[in-house]
Protein backbone atom coordinates (compact mmCIF):
# COMPACT_ATOMS: atom_id res chain seq x y z
CA UNK A 1 0.00 0.00 0.00
CA UNK A 2 1.45 3.38 -0.98
CA UNK A 3 0.89 6.78 0.72
CA UNK A 4 -1.99 8.96 -0.52
CA UNK A 5 -2.46 12.74 -0.31
CA UNK A 6 -5.29 15.21 -0.83
CA UNK A 7 -4.35 17.83 -3.44
CA UNK A 8 -7.66 19.64 -3.87
CA UNK A 9 -10.76 20.36 -1.79
CA UNK A 10 -13.90 22.40 -2.35
CA UNK A 11 -17.53 22.62 -1.39
CA UNK A 12 -20.71 24.59 -1.88
CA UNK A 13 -22.11 26.58 1.02
CA UNK A 14 -24.73 24.52 2.90
CA UNK A 15 -28.33 25.73 3.05
CA UNK A 16 -31.56 25.76 1.07
CA UNK A 17 -30.87 26.45 -2.61
CA UNK A 18 -34.10 26.21 -4.64
CA UNK A 19 -32.27 27.14 -7.86
CA UNK A 20 -29.63 24.40 -7.64
CA UNK A 21 -30.63 20.79 -8.29
CA UNK A 22 -28.66 17.77 -7.05
CA UNK A 23 -26.37 17.63 -10.09
CA UNK A 24 -25.75 21.38 -10.14
CA UNK A 25 -24.63 21.28 -6.49
CA UNK A 26 -22.25 18.38 -7.16
CA UNK A 27 -20.83 20.05 -10.27
CA UNK A 28 -20.14 23.30 -8.42
CA UNK A 29 -18.21 21.42 -5.70
CA UNK A 30 -16.36 19.28 -8.26
CA UNK A 31 -15.31 22.27 -10.37
CA UNK A 32 -14.12 24.21 -7.31
CA UNK A 33 -12.02 21.21 -6.33
CA UNK A 34 -10.47 20.76 -9.77
CA UNK A 35 -9.59 24.45 -9.73
CA UNK A 36 -8.13 24.12 -6.23
CA UNK A 37 -5.90 21.26 -7.45
CA UNK A 38 -5.07 23.00 -10.75
CA UNK A 39 -6.34 19.96 -12.65
CA UNK A 40 -8.32 19.44 -15.84
CA UNK A 41 -11.24 16.95 -15.66
CA UNK A 42 -9.33 14.65 -18.04
CA UNK A 43 -6.71 14.00 -15.34
CA UNK A 44 -9.21 12.17 -13.10
CA UNK A 45 -9.01 8.38 -13.50
CA UNK A 46 -11.95 7.27 -11.35
CA UNK A 47 -14.99 8.99 -9.81
CA UNK A 48 -16.51 8.08 -6.43
CA UNK A 49 -19.86 9.53 -5.38
CA UNK A 50 -21.28 9.54 -1.86
CA UNK A 51 -25.06 10.05 -1.80
CA UNK A 52 -27.63 8.69 0.61
CA UNK A 53 -31.07 9.15 -0.92
CA UNK A 54 -30.93 11.09 -4.19
CA UNK A 55 -33.51 8.78 -5.79
CA UNK A 56 -35.97 9.31 -2.90
CA UNK A 57 -35.39 13.07 -2.61
CA UNK A 58 -35.23 13.90 -6.35
CA UNK A 59 -36.41 10.80 -8.32
CA UNK A 60 -33.06 10.72 -10.16
CA UNK A 61 -31.05 7.52 -10.00
CA UNK A 62 -27.80 6.34 -11.66
CA UNK A 63 -26.20 9.37 -10.11
CA UNK A 64 -22.45 8.82 -10.43
CA UNK A 65 -22.11 8.96 -14.25
CA UNK A 66 -24.95 11.52 -14.31
CA UNK A 67 -22.68 13.84 -12.33
CA UNK A 68 -19.21 12.82 -13.55
CA UNK A 69 -20.18 13.31 -17.20
CA UNK A 70 -21.42 16.81 -16.42
CA UNK A 71 -17.99 17.46 -14.89
CA UNK A 72 -16.33 16.46 -18.18
CA UNK A 73 -15.27 13.00 -17.00
CA UNK A 74 -17.32 10.70 -19.26
CA UNK A 75 -15.45 7.46 -19.88
CA UNK A 76 -13.91 6.72 -16.48
CA UNK A 77 -15.41 4.39 -13.83
CA UNK A 78 -18.07 6.29 -11.88
CA UNK A 79 -19.83 4.66 -8.93
CA UNK A 80 -22.20 5.76 -6.16
CA UNK A 81 -21.71 4.60 -2.56
CA UNK A 82 -24.56 4.54 -0.05
CA UNK A 83 -23.99 4.16 3.68
CA UNK A 84 -26.65 6.48 5.11
CA UNK A 85 -25.01 9.61 6.59
CA UNK A 86 -21.59 8.00 6.09
CA UNK A 87 -22.10 7.68 2.31
CA UNK A 88 -19.31 10.03 1.28
CA UNK A 89 -17.01 8.76 4.04
CA UNK A 90 -17.47 5.32 2.50
CA UNK A 91 -16.82 6.71 -0.99
CA UNK A 92 -13.67 8.41 0.32
CA UNK A 93 -12.44 5.13 1.85
CA UNK A 94 -12.90 3.33 -1.51
CA UNK A 95 -11.16 6.17 -3.36
CA UNK A 96 -8.25 5.97 -0.94
CA UNK A 97 -7.93 2.23 -1.64
CA UNK A 98 -8.02 2.86 -5.40
CA UNK A 99 -4.94 5.06 -5.13
CA UNK A 100 -3.18 3.25 -2.27
CA UNK A 101 -3.39 -0.02 -4.22
CA UNK A 102 -1.63 1.53 -7.20
CA UNK A 103 -4.59 1.10 -9.59
CA UNK A 104 -5.09 4.86 -9.98
CA UNK A 105 -2.86 7.91 -9.44
CA UNK A 106 -5.57 10.62 -9.33
CA UNK A 107 -9.23 10.21 -8.34
CA UNK A 108 -12.13 12.43 -7.29
CA UNK A 109 -14.65 11.92 -4.49
CA UNK A 110 -17.85 13.98 -4.40
CA UNK A 111 -20.52 13.90 -1.70
CA UNK A 112 -23.91 15.47 -2.36
CA UNK A 113 -27.46 15.62 -1.00
CA UNK A 114 -30.45 17.68 -2.09
CA UNK A 115 -33.01 17.61 0.76
CA UNK A 116 -34.94 20.87 0.92
CA UNK A 117 -37.06 19.96 -2.11
CA UNK A 118 -39.23 17.78 0.22
CA UNK A 119 -41.43 18.84 3.17
CA UNK A 120 -40.08 18.02 6.68
CA UNK A 121 -42.37 15.00 7.41
CA UNK A 122 -41.26 13.43 4.11
CA UNK A 123 -37.60 14.18 4.90
CA UNK A 124 -38.07 12.47 8.28
CA UNK A 125 -39.55 9.45 6.49
CA UNK A 126 -36.72 9.22 3.93
CA UNK A 127 -34.12 9.48 6.69
CA UNK A 128 -35.91 6.69 8.58
CA UNK A 129 -34.90 4.39 5.74
CA UNK A 130 -31.43 4.32 7.32
CA UNK A 131 -32.95 2.44 10.27
CA UNK A 132 -34.42 -1.08 10.37
CA UNK A 133 -37.75 -0.56 8.61
CA UNK A 134 -39.21 -3.94 9.64
CA UNK A 135 -38.74 -3.35 13.38
CA UNK A 136 -37.74 -0.02 14.95
CA UNK A 137 -39.09 2.22 12.18
CA UNK A 138 -42.35 0.25 12.00
CA UNK A 139 -42.84 0.83 15.74
CA UNK A 140 -42.65 4.59 15.19
CA UNK A 141 -38.94 5.37 15.61
CA UNK A 142 -37.55 8.36 13.76
CA UNK A 143 -33.87 9.28 13.66
CA UNK A 144 -34.22 11.90 16.37
CA UNK A 145 -36.01 9.28 18.49
CA UNK A 146 -33.21 6.70 18.09
CA UNK A 147 -30.64 9.23 19.28
CA UNK A 148 -33.05 10.38 21.99
CA UNK A 149 -33.08 6.80 23.32
CA UNK A 150 -29.26 6.80 23.26
CA UNK A 151 -29.29 10.11 25.17
CA UNK A 152 -31.75 8.78 27.78
CA UNK A 153 -29.59 5.73 28.47
CA UNK A 154 -26.35 7.80 28.51
CA UNK A 155 -27.94 10.15 31.04
CA UNK A 156 -29.10 7.18 33.13
CA UNK A 157 -25.74 5.37 33.09
CA UNK A 158 -23.29 8.29 33.36
CA UNK A 159 -25.13 11.31 34.78
CA UNK A 160 -25.02 13.24 31.51
CA UNK A 161 -27.45 16.16 31.80
CA UNK A 162 -29.82 18.19 29.63
CA UNK A 163 -27.37 21.08 30.08
CA UNK A 164 -24.47 18.97 28.75
CA UNK A 165 -26.41 18.28 25.53
CA UNK A 166 -27.14 21.98 25.09
CA UNK A 167 -23.48 22.86 25.72
CA UNK A 168 -22.65 20.96 22.50
CA UNK A 169 -25.23 22.99 20.56
CA UNK A 170 -24.11 26.33 22.00
CA UNK A 171 -20.44 25.62 21.20
CA UNK A 172 -21.13 24.43 17.64
CA UNK A 173 -23.34 27.42 16.89
CA UNK A 174 -20.63 29.77 18.21
CA UNK A 175 -18.18 28.16 15.76
CA UNK A 176 -20.62 28.06 12.85
CA UNK A 177 -21.41 31.75 13.29
CA UNK A 178 -17.83 32.39 12.07
CA UNK A 179 -18.13 30.05 9.06
CA UNK A 180 -19.21 31.86 5.88
CA UNK A 181 -20.37 28.54 4.35
CA UNK A 182 -22.52 27.50 7.33
CA UNK A 183 -26.31 27.22 7.00
CA UNK A 184 -27.22 28.63 10.42
CA UNK A 185 -24.73 31.37 11.33
CA UNK A 186 -26.41 32.17 14.59
CA UNK A 187 -25.03 32.30 18.11
CA UNK A 188 -27.45 30.73 20.62
CA UNK A 189 -27.54 30.99 24.42
CA UNK A 190 -27.62 28.02 26.79
CA UNK A 191 -31.11 29.11 27.86
CA UNK A 192 -32.38 29.11 24.24
CA UNK A 193 -30.78 25.72 23.60
CA UNK A 194 -32.35 24.18 26.71
CA UNK A 195 -35.85 25.52 26.16
CA UNK A 196 -36.45 24.84 22.46
CA UNK A 197 -39.49 22.82 21.43
CA UNK A 198 -39.21 19.05 21.96
CA UNK A 199 -38.57 16.79 18.93
CA UNK A 200 -38.02 13.43 20.67
CA UNK A 201 -37.53 13.73 24.43
CA UNK A 202 -34.98 14.51 25.80
CA UNK A 203 -33.85 16.01 22.46
CA UNK A 204 -35.22 19.35 21.33
CA UNK A 205 -34.91 21.39 18.15
CA UNK A 206 -31.41 22.65 19.02
CA UNK A 207 -30.12 19.12 19.59
CA UNK A 208 -30.84 18.23 15.97
CA UNK A 209 -28.80 18.96 12.87
CA UNK A 210 -30.34 20.72 9.90
CA UNK A 211 -32.08 19.76 6.67
CA UNK A 212 -29.71 20.96 3.99
CA UNK A 213 -28.65 21.08 0.36
CA UNK A 214 -24.93 20.90 -0.34
CA UNK A 215 -21.96 19.18 -1.92
CA UNK A 216 -18.28 18.71 -1.14
CA UNK A 217 -15.38 17.21 -3.09
CA UNK A 218 -11.73 16.24 -2.81
CA UNK A 219 -9.05 15.03 -5.21
CA UNK A 220 -6.78 12.24 -3.96
CA UNK A 221 -3.40 11.57 -5.49
CA UNK A 222 -0.43 9.24 -4.98
CA UNK A 223 1.68 11.06 -2.38
CA UNK A 224 4.84 10.95 -4.52
CA UNK A 225 3.05 12.98 -7.21
CA UNK A 226 1.24 15.37 -4.88
CA UNK A 227 3.66 18.30 -5.30
CA UNK A 228 2.90 18.35 -9.04
CA UNK A 229 -0.56 19.64 -8.18
CA UNK A 230 -0.40 21.39 -4.83
CA UNK A 231 2.04 23.46 -2.77
CA UNK A 232 0.19 22.30 0.30
CA UNK A 233 -0.82 18.65 -0.07
CA UNK A 234 -2.39 17.06 2.98
CA UNK A 235 -1.41 13.51 3.83
CA UNK A 236 -3.94 10.75 4.66
CA UNK A 237 -2.29 9.30 7.76
CA UNK A 238 -5.00 6.75 8.46
CA UNK A 239 -8.49 5.84 7.26
CA UNK A 240 -10.75 2.93 8.19
CA UNK A 241 -14.37 1.86 8.00
CA UNK A 242 -16.36 -0.46 10.27
CA UNK A 243 -19.95 -1.69 10.56
CA UNK A 244 -22.53 -2.88 13.08
CA UNK A 245 -26.22 -3.87 13.26
CA UNK A 246 -28.59 -1.31 11.72
CA UNK A 247 -31.28 -1.72 14.41
CA UNK A 248 -30.50 0.06 17.67
CA UNK A 249 -32.19 -2.70 19.69
CA UNK A 250 -29.63 -5.25 18.41
CA UNK A 251 -26.70 -3.41 19.99
CA UNK A 252 -25.80 -4.75 23.44
CA UNK A 253 -24.92 -1.26 24.78
CA UNK A 254 -26.31 1.80 23.01
CA UNK A 255 -24.13 4.30 24.93
CA UNK A 256 -21.14 3.34 22.77
CA UNK A 257 -20.78 2.63 19.04
CA UNK A 258 -18.82 -0.52 18.20
CA UNK A 259 -18.35 0.69 14.62
CA UNK A 260 -16.76 3.94 15.81
CA UNK A 261 -14.40 2.10 18.14
CA UNK A 262 -13.57 -0.41 15.39
CA UNK A 263 -12.84 2.18 12.71
CA UNK A 264 -10.89 4.35 15.16
CA UNK A 265 -8.67 1.48 16.29
CA UNK A 266 -7.70 0.66 12.70
CA UNK A 267 -7.20 4.29 11.69
CA UNK A 268 -4.99 4.98 14.74
CA UNK A 269 -2.96 1.84 13.95
CA UNK A 270 -2.49 2.84 10.31
CA UNK A 271 -1.39 6.33 11.37
CA UNK A 272 0.80 5.05 14.21
CA UNK A 273 -0.94 7.55 16.47
CA UNK A 274 -2.89 7.52 19.73
CA UNK A 275 -5.96 9.61 20.65
CA UNK A 276 -3.69 12.03 22.55
CA UNK A 277 -1.81 12.84 19.31
CA UNK A 278 -4.94 14.24 17.62
CA UNK A 279 -4.96 18.04 17.79
CA UNK A 280 -8.49 18.76 16.56
CA UNK A 281 -11.49 16.87 15.20
CA UNK A 282 -14.63 17.12 13.11
CA UNK A 283 -17.17 14.73 14.67
CA UNK A 284 -20.55 13.59 13.40
CA UNK A 285 -22.92 15.68 15.55
CA UNK A 286 -26.13 14.73 13.75
CA UNK A 287 -27.54 15.13 17.28
CA UNK A 288 -25.78 16.66 20.27
CA UNK A 289 -25.57 13.29 22.05
CA UNK A 290 -23.75 11.83 19.01
CA UNK A 291 -20.83 14.23 19.52
CA UNK A 292 -20.63 13.27 23.21
CA UNK A 293 -20.61 9.53 22.47
CA UNK A 294 -18.13 9.96 19.58
CA UNK A 295 -15.52 11.79 21.65
CA UNK A 296 -15.69 8.95 24.17
CA UNK A 297 -15.47 6.18 21.56
CA UNK A 298 -12.51 7.90 19.90
CA UNK A 299 -10.66 7.93 23.22
CA UNK A 300 -10.49 11.73 23.63
CA UNK A 301 -12.14 11.40 27.06
CA UNK A 302 -13.07 8.52 29.34
CA UNK A 303 -16.43 6.81 28.83
CA UNK A 304 -19.24 8.84 30.31
CA UNK A 305 -17.18 12.03 30.54
CA UNK A 306 -18.07 13.58 27.15
CA UNK A 307 -20.88 15.76 28.45
CA UNK A 308 -18.90 16.98 31.45
CA UNK A 309 -15.83 17.73 29.26
CA UNK A 310 -18.01 19.75 26.85
CA UNK A 311 -19.66 21.74 29.65
CA UNK A 312 -16.19 22.55 31.05
CA UNK A 313 -15.22 24.06 27.66
CA UNK A 314 -12.84 21.24 26.71
CA UNK A 315 -14.05 21.11 23.10
CA UNK A 316 -14.16 24.84 22.36
CA UNK A 317 -11.72 26.33 19.82
CA UNK A 318 -9.50 27.45 22.71
CA UNK A 319 -9.93 24.19 24.65
CA UNK A 320 -7.54 21.23 24.86
CA UNK A 321 -9.45 19.25 22.16
CA UNK A 322 -11.29 21.54 19.72
CA UNK A 323 -14.24 19.70 18.18
CA UNK A 324 -16.25 20.92 15.21
CA UNK A 325 -14.53 24.27 14.74
CA UNK A 326 -16.50 24.37 11.47
CA UNK A 327 -19.80 24.54 13.37
CA UNK A 328 -20.43 20.84 12.86
CA UNK A 329 -23.52 19.33 11.30
CA UNK A 330 -25.49 21.27 13.92
CA UNK A 331 -24.72 24.75 12.56
CA UNK A 332 -22.87 24.18 9.29
CA UNK A 333 -25.69 21.97 7.98
CA UNK A 334 -26.07 18.26 7.20
CA UNK A 335 -26.72 17.39 3.55
CA UNK A 336 -26.28 13.76 4.57
CA UNK A 337 -24.43 12.39 1.54
CA UNK A 338 -22.07 15.38 1.50
CA UNK A 339 -21.17 15.36 5.18
CA UNK A 340 -18.27 12.87 5.20
CA UNK A 341 -16.31 14.67 2.48
CA UNK A 342 -17.27 18.07 3.90
CA UNK A 343 -15.64 17.06 7.20
CA UNK A 344 -12.48 16.14 5.24
CA UNK A 345 -12.60 19.57 3.52
CA UNK A 346 -12.84 21.21 6.96
CA UNK A 347 -9.75 19.33 8.17
CA UNK A 348 -7.86 20.29 4.99
CA UNK A 349 -8.80 23.93 5.50
CA UNK A 350 -7.45 23.92 9.08
CA UNK A 351 -4.26 22.03 8.16
CA UNK A 352 -3.61 24.50 5.32
CA UNK A 353 -4.25 27.42 7.70
CA UNK A 354 -7.15 28.69 5.58
CA UNK A 355 -9.89 28.69 8.23
CA UNK A 356 -9.97 32.45 8.80
CA UNK A 357 -11.49 33.46 12.13
CA UNK A 358 -11.96 29.79 13.06
CA UNK A 359 -8.28 28.92 12.54
CA UNK A 360 -7.01 26.75 15.37
CA UNK A 361 -3.59 27.19 16.95
CA UNK A 362 -2.73 23.49 16.80
CA UNK A 363 -3.76 22.30 13.35
CA UNK A 364 -1.25 19.81 11.98
CA UNK A 365 -3.05 16.51 12.86
CA UNK A 366 -6.85 16.32 12.56
CA UNK A 367 -9.43 13.52 12.73
CA UNK A 368 -12.83 13.21 11.03
CA UNK A 369 -15.52 10.76 12.21
CA UNK A 370 -18.46 10.13 9.86
CA UNK A 371 -21.35 8.05 11.24
CA UNK A 372 -24.10 6.28 9.30
CA UNK A 373 -27.52 5.66 10.83
CA UNK A 374 -27.55 4.97 14.55
CA UNK A 375 -24.00 3.62 14.30
CA UNK A 376 -24.20 0.89 11.63
CA UNK A 377 -21.39 2.45 9.56
CA UNK A 378 -18.46 4.55 10.68
CA UNK A 379 -15.51 5.97 8.75
CA UNK A 380 -12.62 7.53 10.67
CA UNK A 381 -9.98 9.54 8.79
CA UNK A 382 -6.79 11.08 10.18
CA UNK A 383 -5.07 13.78 8.12
CA UNK A 384 -1.78 15.56 8.66
CA UNK A 385 0.71 18.02 7.22
CA UNK A 386 2.49 16.40 4.27
CA UNK B 1 -48.00 -11.98 26.34
CA UNK B 2 -44.38 -10.92 26.48
CA UNK B 3 -43.04 -8.90 29.38
CA UNK B 4 -39.83 -7.20 30.37
CA UNK B 5 -38.24 -3.97 31.58
CA UNK B 6 -37.64 -0.68 29.80
CA UNK B 7 -34.01 -0.36 28.62
CA UNK B 8 -34.53 3.11 27.16
CA UNK B 9 -37.40 5.28 25.93
CA UNK B 10 -38.38 8.53 24.22
CA UNK B 11 -41.52 10.55 23.57
CA UNK B 12 -41.77 11.44 19.87
CA UNK B 13 -43.13 14.89 18.97
CA UNK B 14 -42.18 15.08 15.28
CA UNK B 15 -43.15 12.07 13.18
CA UNK B 16 -43.55 11.06 9.55
CA UNK B 17 -47.03 11.55 8.08
CA UNK B 18 -48.21 8.00 8.77
CA UNK B 19 -47.70 8.50 12.54
CA UNK B 20 -48.60 12.21 12.66
CA UNK B 21 -52.01 11.52 14.23
CA UNK B 22 -50.36 9.63 17.13
CA UNK B 23 -48.04 12.47 18.24
CA UNK B 24 -46.89 12.70 21.00
CA UNK B 25 -46.28 8.97 21.44
CA UNK B 26 -43.76 6.96 23.42
CA UNK B 27 -41.34 4.43 21.92
CA UNK B 28 -39.17 2.17 24.05
CA UNK B 29 -36.61 -0.59 23.73
CA UNK B 30 -37.75 -3.36 26.05
CA UNK B 31 -35.41 -5.98 27.47
CA UNK B 32 -37.62 -9.07 27.34
CA UNK B 33 -37.88 -11.43 30.27
CA UNK B 34 -37.29 -14.36 27.93
CA UNK B 35 -34.23 -12.75 26.36
CA UNK B 36 -33.59 -10.33 23.56
CA UNK B 37 -34.64 -6.74 23.01
CA UNK B 38 -37.46 -5.29 20.98
CA UNK B 39 -38.50 -1.76 19.97
CA UNK B 40 -42.15 -1.18 20.89
CA UNK B 41 -44.84 1.45 21.27
CA UNK B 42 -45.97 2.31 24.81
CA UNK B 43 -49.64 2.98 25.59
CA UNK B 44 -51.26 4.15 28.80
CA UNK B 45 -48.99 5.72 31.42
CA UNK B 46 -45.57 6.93 30.37
CA UNK B 47 -42.72 4.66 31.37
CA UNK B 48 -39.12 5.25 32.44
CA UNK B 49 -35.92 3.18 32.35
CA UNK B 50 -36.20 0.02 34.53
CA UNK B 51 -40.03 0.12 34.64
CA UNK B 52 -41.71 -3.27 34.27
CA UNK B 53 -43.88 -3.51 31.14
CA UNK B 54 -46.13 -6.10 29.54
CA UNK B 55 -47.36 -6.52 25.97
CA UNK B 56 -50.95 -5.31 25.71
CA UNK B 57 -51.73 -5.87 22.02
CA UNK B 58 -50.32 -6.17 18.54
CA UNK B 59 -51.94 -3.82 16.04
CA UNK B 60 -50.98 -3.71 12.33
CA UNK B 61 -47.72 -5.46 13.16
CA UNK B 62 -46.77 -3.00 15.90
CA UNK B 63 -46.25 -4.30 19.44
CA UNK B 64 -47.85 -2.16 22.14
CA UNK B 65 -46.65 -2.51 25.73
CA UNK B 66 -47.99 -0.91 28.90
CA UNK B 67 -46.73 -0.41 32.42
CA UNK B 68 -47.07 -3.56 34.47
CA UNK B 69 -48.25 -3.69 38.09
CA UNK B 70 -46.23 -6.82 38.61
CA UNK B 71 -42.75 -6.45 40.04
CA UNK B 72 -42.11 -10.09 39.21
CA UNK B 73 -39.68 -9.58 36.34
Amino acid sequence: MRPVAIVGAGKTPFGAFPDLDLRALAVVAGQKTLENAGLEPGAIESFYLGNFAGPEFTSQNHLAPYISSALGMAGIPATRFEAACASSGAAFFQAFMGVASGIYDIVMVVGVEKMTCQPTPRVTEILSGAGDCATEVKAGSTFPSLFAMIARRHMHDFGTTREHLSAVAVKNHANGALNPDAQMRKVITLEQAMNARPIAEPLNLYDCSLISDGAAAVVLCAADRAREFSDRPVKILGVAQASDWVALDQKPDITTFAAVRGAAKKAYEMAGLAPGDIQFAELHDCFTIAEIVAMEDLGFVERGRGGFFTAEGGTRRDGPMPINASGGLKSKGHPVGATGVAQICDLVQQIRCEAGERQLQRHSVGLAQNLGGSGATCVVTILGDA
Amino acid sequence: MRSGVVYTETVVHLAPERFAADVPYQVAIVKLKDGGRVTVRIEGDRVAIDDAVVESRIHEGISFFRKSDSTDQ
